[in-house]
């Protein structure tokens, strides 16, 4: 590791208005980051994306010391039109906006002041990288009982402002019994070459809906990690859906904690990729508790030189009888220079559980498009038909009827 | 209408059509009937475009060389293959495919495209004429259809697109003795003096229903005999067995 992190370091310290205690945690994170530095390929959970190559090929002197002066200006259209929603604006890392204008005011409670306990998470050295340096924190709790009305919309835009820097942030949300919220990530990007490290966290209460959307769809040349840990109540349910489309690399990982009885988690996925993209999606679930479920299908469409991996894991508790875990990933390969990677794994110490798993990998069939073109459509036009056809039951599997209307429009399959 | 002159046709190799000849007028039906393997529906594929065959001869539709068109531009010009097998497209709904279908058939021709309202008015009028069933139109293309429902999926299709040349390759086949009259009424209802039809079937059972000008015998890639309906009754009888 350079010195130039040990320097930035040192100026995240000297420049924010930290406690006492918080300068301490923040050490303690980034001594555990130092140790480790960016994941690698001799890692087992990095063996298809090697990040520290990935950063030292893509972003030449990256720096980790953000001045946080607040700008107010960006790029109003951005913001959705015609869709109702609350929303929080990140722009270059920092927090400039939250509206609720939506909801009761005293149903949602905002916590800005970055005063966190340390969480154990220290096997994973960019959640180490995020505790030492992150920008902004924000904390949500949705009150017990409270159906959050519109969907909440989190907007991660960067600009020409910053190049070649790392940026972390952190939004704790909680769900408290009995309430519900919809959350879309957008990323908008006209910055070039930066590493963009997001940690969601989110604690589901009892008979809670969490319905956690995320959108990285216009191209941009930024390397991001974006990890989301969600522990689930009695009851309770996550369903997540990832348009992974946008960024030169991201790495979507999400970790489900089912820890009572009758939670579940859905999570579907689509990764489209051309030219030298390399997305991955990585999902651990945890099965703790008796009658769980988990669901998983993630599609895959690669173009060009683009390489998709899926990695993802079952666990299942001795405690965990009944469980009911299922995955499936598939993959249309549009050339031959294209890959995909899938790895799943499923570890299991109940021995009454329904748990499946699959993966394919495969061209478009040349006698389909046969098919469609004999009719009348172009060889394009039928590829894209085939294409969408082969993607739209991921699309079908989102609950919301707008954000999905939202994605349809997206992935041009609204017709 | 259509020429086809001394076509030969290779695929891996391997020799399926070897100096086939064939005139198709306006407004005729032809039936080439013949055994398996004798290159039936080798010639379907070549007359549509599909890629694959190693080709020499002439095929000229309409004064056009064929061989030099892409699939589409084929569909485009007139002609439309009714598919033996048809495919299941995963995903894509069957009214959505129609639509795209003729509307890039009509946009190729310079036509009005149609929006979602004219297209349903037809739609629900070409469905009534052949007696379909328009739920599944609903459904994903051909999936989890019955064989008789695909074939009909494939005579709605012609239909609809209102091509001058429809090759219907075995489109008989598996389909029981009521789906074969709906079908047949299907294509009789489409017979006038501008299209014409090429019938490919083993059997002459069809051929009942469906009246054809001509009859061809197609064996060994080449066509040994070609006469009038009473052709068909003689194979029918004496088997393929007496033409080789």
């Amino acid at each position: 590791m350079s010195d130039q992190i040990k320097i930035d370091f040192d100026k995240v310290i000297k420049n924010s208005n930290l406690t006492e205690k918080n300068v301490e945690i923040r050490k303690e994170y980034f001594n555990e980051f130092i140790k480790k530095g960016f994941p690698n390929k001799r890692v087992e959970e990095w063996k298809f994306s090697d990040l520290n190559q990935i950063i030292s090929a893509n972003i030449k002197d990256l720096s980790f010391f953000n001045d946080l002066s607040v700008r107010t200006s960006f790029d109003k259209s951005i913001i959705l039109k015609n869709f109702d929603h609350n929303k929080i604006i990140f722009l270059n890392g920092i927090i400039l906006k939250i509206d609720f204008d939506y909801e009761e005011k005293n149903k949602i409670e905002i916590i800005q002041n970055d005063d966190f306990e340390k969480i154990n998470e220290t096997h994973n050295p960019l959640i180490n990288l995020n505790g030492a340096f992150r920008n902004s924190f924000l904390k949500l709790k949705i009150k017990e009982g409270y159906f959050v009305n519109k969907p909440l919309i989190i907007y991660h835009i960067t600009d020409k402002e910053i190049s070649q820097k790392n940026i972390n942030q952190k939004i704790d949300i909680i769900l408290e019994n009995n309430s519900s919220l919809k959350v879309l990530n957008i990323f908008s990007d006209t910055s070039k070459n930066n590493f963009i490290n997001i940690f969601q966290q989110f604690k589901l209460g009892k008979d809670s809906i969490l319905k956690n959307y995320k959108i990285d769809f216009d191209m941009n040349s930024n390397i991001r990690y974006f990890y989301d840990n969600i522990d689930l109540d009695r009851n309770s349910l996550s369903e997540n859906f990832i348009l992974s489309a946008g960024s030169k690399f991201i790495k979507n990982e999400i970790n489900c904690n089912l820890k009572e009885e009758y939670s579940s988690a859905f999570i579907n996925g689509i990764i489209n990729l051309r030219e030298t993209q390399h997305h991955e999606i990585k999902t651990n679930i945890n099965h703790l508790a008796p009658n769980t479920k988990s669901y998983q299908l993630i599609k895959n469409v690669l173009n060009d030189n683009s390489k998709g991996v899926y990695q993802g894991k079952i666990f299942v508790d001795s405690k965990a009888q009944k469980t009911d875990g299922y995955q499936l990933s598939k993959a249309i390969l549009l050339s031959e220079n294209s890959e995909f990677n899938a790895k799943p794994e499923l570890e299991i110490y109940a021995d009454d559980v329904k748990c499946s798993h699959g993966s394919t990998s495969g061209n478009l069939d040349e006698n389909a498009i046969f098919y469609l073109m004999s009719r009348g459509l172009s060889k394009r036009n039928a590829n894209k038909l085939l294409i969408n056809g082969f993607l739209i039951d991921v699309v079908e599997k989102i609950t919301d009827v707008e954000i999905k209307r939202l994605i349809l429009e997206l992935i041009g399959a609204n017709e | 209408m259509l020429s086809i002159k001394k076509l030969k046709a290779k695929i891996d190799n391997k020799d399926i059509l070897k100096g086939l000849n064939l005139e198709i007028k306006p407004g005729e039906v032809h039936a080439l009937m013949g055994p398996n393997g004798s290159g039936k529906s080798t010639l379907s594929n070549v007359l549509s475009g599909k890629k694959g065959y190693n080709i020499s001869g002439e095929i000229i539709f309409e004064d056009k060389n064929l061989l030099e068109l892409e699939i589409e531009e084929r569909a485009h010009k007139g002609i439309f293959l009714a598919f033996q097998y048809p495919l299941e497209i995963p995903g894509v709904n069957t009214n959505i495919f129609l639509k795209t279908s003729l509307n890039a058939i009509k946009k190729s021709r310079g036509e009005k495209e149609l929006d979602a309202i004219e297209f349903l008015k037809l739609i629900k009028q070409k469905t009534k004429e052949l007696k379909f069933d328009d739920k599944i139109l609903s459904r994903q293309l051909n999936v989890g259809f019955s064989g008789g429902e695909k074939k009909k999926n494939e005579i709605l299709q012609m239909s609809i697109l209102n091509p001058k040349l429809s090759i219907l390759d075995e489109t008989d086949s598996g389909l029981d003795i009521d789906a074969l009259k709906i079908v047949s009424e299907g294509v009789n209802a489409l017979r006038n003096k501008k299209s014409s039809f090429l019938i490919i079937t083993h059997y002459q059972r069809l051929l009942n229903y469906i009246k054809p000008d001509f009859v061809h015998v197609l064996i060994n890639g080449k066509i040994v005999k070609s006469g009038g309906p009473e052709l068909a009754v003689e194979l029918e009888k004496k088997g393929y067995e007496s033409f080789n």
